[in-house]
């Protein structure tokens, strides 16, 4: 209930902040009166209108996946694209209502000043959002299956930024000597995989080693309805080059060599 | 004479496929493992089948399928690997409480017997331990077992023991089976209060404590059914070159090479099979399995896999792209 209940609110909230985007603009450029020209009223109907689309390319793009770090420069340019489409949207949509458009300043500042904002507020509602789903009981219990140095960072990294997905079991194929690792219990080996799936109500299962089950633990998750995530390094992929791509409709992992200037890289890639 | 099985460990190295049954009740050439055992057992000897509360339910099944023998079992409390008794505490809690003062032939459950024990217990002197040991024939093999020292001069009696030397002396290794005198009891009971795990050790305690222990060799093959290597080897010596379908299995089209096994209720479809286990119940269509082993209930089709071990109720259906 909780995880559901921060999206609606986080849609809700960017709706509202991309409204009043629009109507700061709309007051920044036409001043502080209600102008018989452009009609107040005719400017957010449009913009009401325009936000549902809006909220679907944002979502579409993975903008509010929670695990999601929302300080990278990729949600940024993700952000900025959306908002552009939302500004586009609102002129188409104001043109087909009204067969006119209005001042392109008020639209670059529409723009920049939801930009800014939903900036602003995603970075903050992330932090928000985490507290509310790490604390007790998490609203998204983590296993993770292997003891090494890589599953050590990992457990450490979502501790420290209170990803959503917490850690709160770990076992190891091999049977390590460790008791806890930075405080998550090891339980033990694959033979308690059940009893751990099912005692500890697991939401995503992170395989950080124990190549040859992987088969296994993807059954156990679709049988459990869990989600099965896979450190690249189980592969061997520990420069962090890779990327998951499409071949003829078929979901492949990429490993490209990182050379040259990423933007570009990414155009030219097969 | 009673027979007493150690059939407690929760044999993580086979996960998944003991996820939810003991190794000793892992089908073996169409029948469990266990079943391989107790058919070596003299008829008119009681068997004993120590065992944990976790397999208990799949235990007290199996005991069905024998109806003509004496069979009881012994549940450990422990549901989870850490929390067991260890095999020579479940040994001498049984004993005690069983107030057994009879000679006992004691066997691990997941070894593989090729000779009659009818054999191992004519061969025995009376009030003198016997521990069976296999001629591995390879010192580098030696050394992942416990190995057996016997007297050069009098090669029936053990004089040392080595528990997986970096470098073994001898190819002779230990096998999960001995006979132990009801003289010698005492003495298990004693080292099972101080190392209740170490059933190995008892041997030793016995020369240590100028007990004779003598040693039983054979040449029929002996098969300890550890991991997924080890029991796919296992496999491929007793089935051979063919395969075993069971009466109530469907096998249409496709091909089957090296050792074959396809239990009750299975349906293959269109497959190409090659030294593999397919467990009950399973749905295979299209498929190229190379060294696997399929438990119940799985269904794949259009899948290729090598050298895997796929738990109960694995779905792997090839989408179309």
């Amino acid at each position: 209930m909780r995880p559901k209940t921060v999206i609606l609110l986080w849609l809700a909230t960017d709706a509202l902040l991309f409204l009043a985007s629009y109507v700061f603009a709309y007051f920044w450029r036409v001043g502080w009166i209600l102008s018989s020209d452009l009609p107040l009223r005719h400017f957010v109907t449009v913009v009401t209108l325009a936000i549902p689309l809006w909220l679907i390319v944002l979502g579409a793009s993975g903008m509010f996946r929670l695990a999601r770090p929302q300080g990278s420069m990729r949600l940024f340019f993700t952000l900025t694209f959306a908002n552009a489409v939302g500004a586009a949207l609102v002129v188409l949509g104001f043109f087909f209502l009204h067969q006119r458009v209005f001042s392109r300043l008020l639209l670059i500042a529409a723009f920049l000043a939801s930009t800014l904002v939903l900036r602003v507020w995603h970075l903050l509602y992330e932090r928000i959002a985490r507290a509310a789903l790490w604390k007790d009981p998490p609203a998204f219990p983590t296993l993770i299956v292997g003891v090494t140095r890589e599953s050590k960072r990992l457990i450490e990294l979502l501790q420290k930024r209170k990803n959503p997905l917490r850690p709160v079991a770990v076992l190891d194929g091999r049977g390590t000597a460790e008791k806890d690792i930075a405080g998550v219990p090891v339980l033990g080996k694959l033979d308690k995989l059940e009893w751990t799936l099912n005692n500890r109500n697991i939401t995503h299962l992170i395989q950080c080693s124990d190549l040859e089950q992987s088969l296994n633990l993807l059954s156990a998750c679709r049988q459990h309805n869990i989600t099965y995530l896979l450190l690249p390094s189980v592969l061997g992929v520990i420069e962090r080059d890779e990327r998951v791509e499409s071949l003829e409709g078929l979901a492949v992992t990429m490993v490209r060599p990182e050379r040259g200037i990423p933007a570009l890289r990414s155009l030219f890639t097969v | 004479m009673r027979a007493f099985i150690l059939a407690g460990g929760f044999a993580t190295r086979l996960w998944p496929l003991t996820e939810k049954r003991a190794k000793p009740l892992l089908p073996l050439a169409g029948k469990p493992i266990l079943t391989h055992l107790v058919e070596r057992i003299p008829a008119n000897i009681p068997v004993t089948v120590s065992t944990n509360a976790a397999f208990a339910e799949g235990f007290e099944e199996w005991k069905t399928s024998l109806p003509g023998r004496d069979i009881s079992l012994v549940i450990e409390g422990s549901q989870k690997d850490d929390h067991k008794l260890g095999a020579l505490g479940a040994t001498a809690e049984w004993i005690k409480r069983e107030r057994i003062d009879d000679d006992l032939l004691l066997l691990t459950g997941d070894n593989y017997l090729g000779f009659p024990l009818s054999r191992f217990l004519e061969a025995a002197r009376p009030g003198v331990a016997v521990l069976a040991a296999f001629d591995i024939k390879s010192k580098e093999q030696a050394s992942l077992f416990g190995t057996v020292i016997v007297d050069e001069k009098e090669p029936t009696r053990i004089v040392g023991f080595e528990e997986k030397p970096r470098e073994a002396k001898t190819t002779l290794v230990s096998t999960g089976c001995s006979l132990l005198p009801k003289q010698t009891l005492p003495v298990l009971l004693d080292l099972a209060q101080r190392k209740p795990d170490n059933v190995g050790g008892l041997f030793e305690e016995f020369l240590n404590k100028g007990l004779e222990v003598d040693c039983f060799t054979f040449t029929e093959p002996w098969l300890d059914i550890g991991s997924f290597g080890s029991y796919l080897d296992a496999h491929r010596l007793l089935v051979g070159k063919q395969s075993l379908f069971h009466p109530e299995a469907t096998i249409l089209d496709g091909s089957c090479e090296g050792s074959v096994v396809v239990g009750k209720g299975s349906r293959v479809e269109s497959c190409d099979l090659e030294d593999c286990i397919v467990f009950e119940n399973c749905v295979l269509r299209n498929c190229v399995l190379r060294n696997c082993i399929i438990d119940d209930r799985c269904a794949l089709d259009g899948i290729d896999l090598t050298d895997k071990m796929l738990r109960a109720g694995t779905i792997l259906k090839r989408q179309q792209s």
